[in-house]
């Protein structure tokens, strides 16, 4: 009997603080780059005339620097088993060269699978903050967890 | 230019396409979302996936850089976006698989106070046996045409 988190072990309300993820000016650029090459987030020359005045990172990159957060910190030990997706995605404030990024998670809801008896569904809230705490994007994730009783 | 102002509600466009190679979807997954199933062909197996797939993050990437492209051939005055209504990865997308982006928009409105207006629109990308693998729903900011902002 292992002893990894299971659907069943998660409770409503729940919540953790986890990550430190210095972002830099290359790591923005490179993964602009290849996905999100808009101005304001490859040249560092034409973000500053932008609204933003300066570079800023791809909102896909910040979700993709918190999902790293997450592999890194939450999900080791548990029964998850990948998500269904995202709802109320927020860019609250830029991304830029120099923050240092950290993420507050609360469990919201449990879903029971009316399909499936092996997984269940569990609502996560995160936040992202930099280093003077401000959020940066909020979501609330729907993340599958395994059962224990289905296993 | 394409400004705020020349966004209809209802207009639909196919935007691209993208075929994802096994090497793409594991220096994604070692980069940003190591789990075994975005990383290791073999021990992907044995998931619950039965295979390699491609991060959910990888697959907005990819839609993210294939508006960026449309975007940038219809030269649309496009300056960012505050968020996202609803994501759903609904099939796995695997190695070979070739994703073309839908895109359909919803609703426009103007910003009280800054020169844009919010472009509502929904996106699919389709796999080649025209399976949707994600829906999304999302804001993004245009800006309107010089001297109609008022």
């Amino acid at each position: 009997m292992s002893d990894l988190v299971y659907f069943e072990d998660i409770e409503v309300g729940q919540a953790q603080r986890f990550g430190h993820y210095e972002v830099t000016r290359e790591e923005i650029i490179e993964y602009a780059r290849q996905f999100d090459p808009q101005p304001f987030h490859v040249d560092e020359e034409t973000a500053r005339r932008s609204m933003f005045g300066g570079l800023i990172a791809s909102g896909w990159h910040t979700g993709a620097m918190l999902i790293r957060m997450v592999c890194d910190h939450a999900i080791p030990g548990t029964a998850t088993s990948g998500a269904l997706g995202f709802d109320d995605l927020k860019w609250l404030k830029p991304v830029r060269p120099g923050d240092v990024l950290s993420v507050e998670t609360t469990v919201v809801e449990k879903i029971e699978s009316r399909s499936r008896r092996d997984v269940g569904t569990v609502k996560v809230e995160s936040r992202v903050v930099d280093q003077r705490d401000q959020a940066v994007m909020t979501l609330t994730s729907l993340v599958l967890y395994r059962r224990r009783s289905g296993s | 230019m394409k400004h705020f102002e020349d966004f209809r509600v209802g207009e639909t466009g196919v935007l691209g396409a993208h075929t994802i190679t096994e090497e793409e979807i594991v220096a994604f997954g070692k980069k940003y979302d190591p789990q075994p199933f975005h990383t290791d062909p073999e021990a992907a197996k044995a998931t619950l996936f039965g295979g390699l797939i491609a991060s959910g993050w990888h697959t907005c990437a990819i839609m993210m850089r294939l508006s960026a492209e449309a975007m940038r051939r219809a030269q649309e005055a496009a300056t960012g976006s505050p968020g996202v209504d609803s994501c759903r990865w609904l099939k796995p997308v695997r190695p070979g698989d070739t994703l073309t982006l839908r895109r359909e928009v919803l609703e426009t409105w103007p910003s009280r106070s800054k020169p844009y207006g919010f472009v509502r629109t929904r996106a699919e990308m389709l796999n080649q046996r025209g399976e949707v693998v994600l829906r999304l729903v999302g804001v993004g900011m245009v800006r309107r045409r010089p001297g109609e902002a008022s």
